[in-house]
């Protein structure tokens, strides 16, 4: 993988003068550090405590509410989401599995990918990233949830990476409301708990899913997608913003029915960028931009292949990394 | 009526006057119905549902707050049905409730702002795709999924509703 985006030792050296380097460089280094424990703590927070709550979701103009069980009981963690808007859905997590519910259609979804499996702690290099392209500034207090939260935020120093703004509970560590910002200061994407109760007893009744886990009547689908094996796909990224490191890279497949594709997925330790390699076949997918909330997303033919790059980032990044990919 | 709706929906629309009826038309009960019908059912249950759409308070702040100039965009090649039903269920859902409050709240120009709506969400609704297994793929590996916990779910309550 190559590492477009790192600073040459030389050049870095040159930009800190030696006596102004110790103070100048440790301090953001620090925040860094103290920033990773947060989020680390965050992240083990939401999984390992109990607690239920409402959730708002804000994207562009749309609201969307959900109501949250989480119950973390004997080491096995259980949650159920319910949406409060719109057509009745209904997520349970149960172990290695996610089911969701259609009311409408009947229907029972039931997905093996848990969203929990890959939370690595930072590498040194990463952290290093994230105190070089983020400004990390611990700021303040502020009131989310009825709870006195504290303040984070993460400046990007580059149009490359949109700025974060994350609220925690001081006394459990979770986060209460994260926000993503674009260059001209717009909220583009927003979480946050409206109510929350942390550290309630465990109910496991209260995460069962409402119509019982099959409903008579009503229809499973299994999702069938195979997790893939880390190797090299014969494609590479030749540009991408300073900071970002490949993290996985892998012949997949994402859907049923189709054959595998490949998938390079890109880090500057806070946020990610994948990059997809499908051959079109039959394939009548747009080129061009796509955004939803803080999530965008570039597509490119190639030959026979579309390349589409999808993350946290602005359009420009995903714009850069998508048109750079090439065979190797 | 419905076969305007799901044109509207498709972005293949392309006059005021067109979008104005399609607009008015939504005053009759069903068809706001019928329009989040076409995108949280989907082709295979067309006309069987019976969606209530709850219009949020905050929801219509939200939608009060939406820009209110978009320049109209090219129509591009047609997404996969699938896709397009995914990405489109909460715009779809933003729409009827826009229309809904916007009709019933008197002393607004109802229809105007309604169309103007219309318009803003038909070209939201050409322009965004986001496929659902490219971001459930990512979301595995994404640093920010675990980080923002729920959030994952959350967007897929939202967002994946149909692609199945």
């Amino acid at each position: 993988m190559t590492m477009l985006g790192r600073v040459p030792a030389r050049a870095r050296r040159a930009l800190i003068a030696p006596v102004a380097a110790a103070a100048f460089a440790f301090a953001p280094h620090a925040l860094a550090q103290d920033a990773q424990a947060m989020l680390d703590r965050a992240a083990a927070a939401a999984r390992s405590l109990s607690y239920t709550g409402t959730i708002v979701y804000q994207r562009g103009g749309d609201v969307e509410t959900a109501r949250i069980v989480h119950v973390f009981d004997a080491g096995e963690e259980l949650e159920k989401v319910v949406n409060l808007d719109g057509p009745a859905r209904e997520v349970i997590r149960n172990k290695g599995e996610v089911r969701c519910y259609y009311p409408d259609a009947k229907l029972v979804r039931v997905e093996p990918r848990t969203f929990r499996n890959a939370f690595p702690s930072l590498s040194p290099k990463q952290l290093e990233s994230l105190a070089r392209y983020y400004t990390v500034k611990k700021g303040g207090t502020g009131r989310v949830a009825g709870l006195e939260a504290d303040a984070w935020k993460f400046v990007p120093r580059d149009g490359l990476r949109y700025g974060h703004e994350f609220w925690t509970d001081p006394a459990s560590g979770m986060l209460l409301k994260a926000r993503t910002i674009n260059e001209s200061g717009e909220i583009v994407e927003q979480f946050a708990f409206s109510d929350l109760a942390i550290g309630v007893k465990p109910d496991r009744d209260a995460a069962r899913p409402t119509w019982g886990l099959m409903p008579s009547g009503w229809q499973e689908k299994q999702t069938k997608i195979g997790s893939g094996v880390i190797d090299e796909t014969g494609w590479s990224v030749t540009r991408m913003p300073p900071g970002f490191t490949r993290i996985m890279e892998a012949r997949r497949r994402v859907r049923e029915g189709d054959g595998a594709l490949a998938q390079i997925v890109l880090s500057d330790g806070l946020v990610a960028v994948s990059v997809f390699i499908e051959p079109r076949g039959g394939m009548q997918r747009n080129t061009g931009r796509a955004r939803q909330g803080g999530i965008n997303t570039y597509s490119v033919r190639q030959d026979d292949y579309m390349i589409t790059a999808l993350g946290e980032a602005p359009p420009e990044a995903v714009r850069l990394i998508a048109t750079s990919v090439t065979r190797r | 009526m419905n076969e305007d709706i799901s044109r509207l929906m498709d972005g293949e629309l392309e006059d005021d006057a067109a979008v104005d009826r399609v607009v008015d038309g939504m005053k009759r009960p069903g068809a706001a119905a019928t329009w989040v019908c076409y995108h949280a059912i989907g082709d295979s249950l067309r006309g069987e549902c019976t969606v209530a759409t709850r219009v949020s308070r905050r929801l219509s702040i939200a939608l009060a707050n939406e820009p209110t100039v978009l320049a109209p965009q090219r129509r591009v090649d047609r997404p996969a049905t699938w896709a397009w039903a995914a990405a489109a269920t909460a715009a779809a859902v933003a729409v009827v409730g826009w229309t809904a409050v916007s009709l019933t709240n008197e002393g607004n120009p109802a229809v105007a702002l309604a169309r103007e709506a219309a318009t803003v969400r038909a070209d939201v609704l050409r322009g965004q795709v986001i496929p659902a297994d490219y971001l459930y793929a990512h979301r595995e590996f994404s640093p920010a999924t675990p980080i923002q916990g729920v959030s994952p779910l959350q967007r897929a309550v939202s967002t994946d509703a149909q692609a199945r």
